[in-house]
């Protein structure tokens, strides 16, 4: 009896999580300049190769495109084959997401409006304000945000330059993790980590991007 | 599921299509009998994606093989290499992963499959026979064969394959797939040669 309450205790201490506790810095406590701030800054768009992992196997090679536009927090995307057959096609503004094409298994409204919130989280800086900063145990810049409906936002740099955005539940779960490559360009490689139930991690390397001026859009 | 697979198998069996010779608008059966003289077929490819999305189009590249009766790789170079083998009725899918090519073992290798089945009926000139598709010639400086869906089912997908033949050396110079007004893919066939000598090991399995 005891060494099944102890198991049963052991998991559930195991399931159990905790929002990462930030430590004050005169660096950066007070300095929200000190927080980083990797996400698009104009309206670009950015054609990166993804590699999708479930379970450790690969499981799809395919190309990514978006469109992000920050003054408006608009985005397209699109994804598809190597062989150019496009699957995925969606458009997200402030009003609602507009799907205009979905084959399996992006025709369940889940996966799409999943994936259209990680396209959003990892290029848009959030709305909400930075409600703490300072530094993570590994000496880490961390800045923290807590969303309205609920769940915490941490945007962080690592000590080897590298930016993480980590969103919580409610209850300090991990639920999304994101790696941008540290040095100019941030996008040049994007490592997301999903924690549900159905976890899946996406490892994408930037093919091309380009800053899209608004007289472009004039003709479409 | 079919839907899905018949876009790169038109893509494919268009190419299939690069030496035959220009066509009167009922020639089909000579188009059949001419399929019949080729071996072997290799040559490079351009492929110019354009979406609403897309600025400028998406070019891959990549390098196209064909023995007869029914052996074929379809390999893009770039951005992302890919590369499709049908051999003796197996066909097989491989990707780029962490820097090596691996076997794709997901349903897009089984919609491969039913695509290059069908890629081995095209090779002995029967692609006229193919109910997703009506064809048509039309010949002008160069001779253009058209296919329409003719089922609903590609609503969306494909609404229309052009293959630009040249009539002075009568191989396929160009394919374009029209998704929709915003959306089509061309491809344009470079270096193409009839009947060479493959190097070995060009249909085998990618270790």
């Amino acid at each position: 009896m005891n060494v099944r309450f102890l198991l049963i205790l052991s998991l559930l201490l195991a399931s159990c999580s905790s929002l990462p506790e930030i430590r004050p810095s005169a660096d950066v406590t007070g300095k929200r300049s000190a927080c980083p701030s990797p996400f698009v800054a104009q309206k670009t768009l950015f054609i990166h190769a993804i590699e999708a992992t479930v379970a450790g196997e690969t499981r799809a090679v395919m190309i990514g495109v978006t469109v992000a536009d920050p003054a408006s927090r608009t985005l397209s995307c699109a994804l598809m084959s190597p062989e150019g057959m496009v699957f995925f096609e969606a458009s997200r503004t402030p009003s609602g997401t507009n799907i205009s094409r979905a084959l399996p298994p992006f025709d369940e409204a889940d996966v799409a409006s999943g994936m259209m919130d990680d396209i959003e989280l990892i290029f848009f800086e959030p709305t909400e304000p930075i409600e703490r900063a300072g530094v993570g145990d590994t000496g880490q810049t961390i800045c923290r945000r807590r969303f309205p409906k609920g769940g915490w936002l941490d945007v962080g740099k690592d000590r080897d330059g590298r930016i993480r955005i980590q969103r919580y539940s409610e209850g300090g779960r991990l639920r999304r993790s994101v790696a941008l490559a540290a040095g100019a360009n941030p996008y040049a490689a994007i490592e997301l980590q999903a924690s549900e139930w159905a976890g899946y991690s996406l490892s994408m390397t930037l093919i091309e991007s380009e800053a899209v001026p608004d007289e472009a859009l004039l003709g479409k | 599921m079919r839907a899905k697979a018949i876009r790169p198998l038109s893509v494919l069996l268009l190419v299939l299509l690069m030496a035959f010779p220009a066509a009167g608008a009922d020639d089909f059966d000579r188009l059949r009998r001419d399929a019949s003289r080729i071996s072997s077929l290799s040559a490079d490819f351009v492929q110019k994606k354009s979406m609403k999305i897309l600025s400028k189009p998406l070019v891959s590249t990549g390098k196209f093989f064909y023995a007869a009766p029914d052996s074929i790789r379809w390999e893009y170079v770039k951005p992302i290499r890919s590369v499709v083998i049908s051999e003796k009725g197996a066909s097989k899918r491989y990707i780029a992963s962490g820097g090596k090519m691996i076997e794709d073992k997901t349903g897009g290798a089984q919609a491969m499959k039913i695509v290059l089945d069908e890629v081995a009926g095209w090779m002995k000139g029967k692609f006229t026979a193919n109910p997703t598709f009506t064809a048509s010639v039309h010949e002008g400086p160069e001779t253009v064969i058209v296919l329409t869906p003719t089922g609903k089912n590609m609503a969306g997908m494909i609404e229309k394959i052009e293959i630009t033949v040249s009539r002075k050396d009568a191989v396929v110079k160009t394919v374009r797939i029209v998704e929709g007004a915003a959306a089509e893919t061309r491809i344009d066939f470079l270096h193409t040669a009839v009947n060479p000598a493959l190097p070995p090991g060009t249909f085998q399995d990618i270790p």
